[in-house]
């Protein structure tokens, strides 16, 4: 995808700016995916501002769970979870899905209540 | 007059004690609540992509189905629906676009009239936390508990509108304090427990529901509450596994705050649904 197009696809989906990240790290530091991620939410928006479509191929994107603190936090005003989603929609759209029902142990799927399942396959299946 | 209620699909399943021990605690204040006709599910997550409107879908209807009542007021118990339910009708009272799209489809006038209520909120502003000081009995009198909020209830906070905080929600501290017992000051009180990933990255949500465990018991907490299905199940299913591997560690009950209220105002076991859960709350709610 050529970096107009990504940046102009994040900025429709999600209505938000990653150019105004200062790259402070804020949303990094309280983020829960903290541990599990391959870029902290900080560098998925640089290579966001660089126009980089390793944004879109980046895991971390998937570890989200969309707790808002990050937006909560974050001192430039951006809805970073809105910018995950933007990312995570646009892989959906194309039928890039990470939660796929075989997958899950059995002893969980009979046990998690209904509200896992329909949370879970609303974000993270297409 | 009955405030119309919406359970929500994990309240008829998974969480049944959640269900009926908020019923029958309003009850026992004197607040009944009337289930909603002929309801959905809701959607459990408001969807963050400005273009999805299906994912609001459900909610509207839910709404609007609820502005037909005559009270004015929609009680929802469960974190998830309180957020996505309160959260599209903000959208729908805030946002023209979204207003008209959703009105459109569903082909129905409604512009956000419903007001969403918690039961921590109906607790605190319809029955009142000092008239409920003098309704409850010693059974959970010094209890120390640690309140969790989690991520849902009180996040985005300009449209939650929750309490005051984002960060720092008091609410069920003050509930806790009038039913006597003992809030502890507990930091980790809206951290996510790592929600629906538990079906994804199990280890990520181990690591959390043991800090936040942790946390808790670090804090002097006998029990934690909770409204949320999701975190309770996370909390207290999750711990068993984690016992099973590390026999020092130190279990601790995951309530429902309803379950807690209910025993401290005398609700029958069958109502207070503490058979469901995985770490036996019952020896502590003995008094």
């Amino acid at each position: 995808m050529a970096m107009d197009d990504l940046t102009s696809k994040i900025r429709d989906i999600s209505e938000q700016n990653p150019n105004l990240c200062m790259q402070c790290g804020t949303c990094s530091a309280s983020c829960t995916g903290i541990g599990a991620m391959e870029q902290l939410p900080r560098q998925v928006m640089r290579l966001l501002q660089l126009g980089k479509d390793k944004a879109l191929e980046s895991s971390s994107i998937w570890m989200c769970t969309t707790c808002l603190t990050c937006t909560a936090r974050c001192p430039r005003g951006i809805d970073i979870a809105r910018v995950m989603e933007a990312l995570r929609v646009i892989n959906l759209r194309q039928g890039n899905e990470v939660l796929v029902l075989e997958d899950i142990p059995l002893e969980l799927l009979t046990e998690v209540p209904q509200m896992a399942l329909t949370s879970g396959f609303r974000k993270l299946s297409a | 007059m009955a405030i119309p209620y919406f359970p929500g699909c994990t309240l008829k399943t998974k969480a049944t004690g959640l269900d009926s021990s908020t019923r029958a605690t309003l009850a026992a204040l004197g607040v009944e609540l009337a289930e909603l006709p002929d309801w959905t599910c809701c959607g459990t997550v408001f969807p963050l992509a400005q273009d999805n409107y299906m994912g609001m879908v459900a909610a509207a209807r839910i709404l609007i189905n609820a502005s037909k009542e005559d009270d004015g007021r929609l009680v929802t118990v469960c974190s998830f629906c309180y957020n996505v339910l309160k959260r599209v009708n903000y959208a729908i009272k805030n946002n023209e676009e979204t207003r008209t799209k959703l009105t459109q489809y569903l082909e129905e006038e409604y512009a956000g009239e419903t007001k969403l209520v918690h039961p921590l909120e109906v607790l605190r502003d319809d029955v009142g936390f000092e008239a409920l000081q003098g309704k409850v009995n010693d059974k959970v009198k010094g209890l120390k508990v640690a309140c969790y909020y989690g991520c849902m209830l009180s996040r985005p906070a300009s449209e939650m509108q929750f309490d005051d905080e984002p960060e720092n929600p008091t609410i069920m501290e003050d509930l806790v304090g009038a039913m006597g017992a003992e809030p502890v000051d507990f930091k980790y009180k809206t951290k996510c427990c790592g929600s629906y990933q538990v079906m994804k990255t199990y280890d990520l949500v181990v690591k959390r529901v043991r800090e936040i465990l942790e946390g808790a018991t670090a804090s002097g907490a006998q029990a934690i509450i909770t409204s949320c299905p999701l975190c309770q199940f996370n909390l207290d299913w999750i711990q068993e596994k984690i016992a099973e591997e590390d026999s020092s560690f130190a279990k601790i009950p995951v309530l429902y705050f309803t379950q807690l209220l209910g025993a401290a105002l005398d609700v029958p076991a069958e109502e207070l649904g503490l058979d469901k859960h995985y770490v036996d709350p019952k020896a502590l709610l003995k008094g």
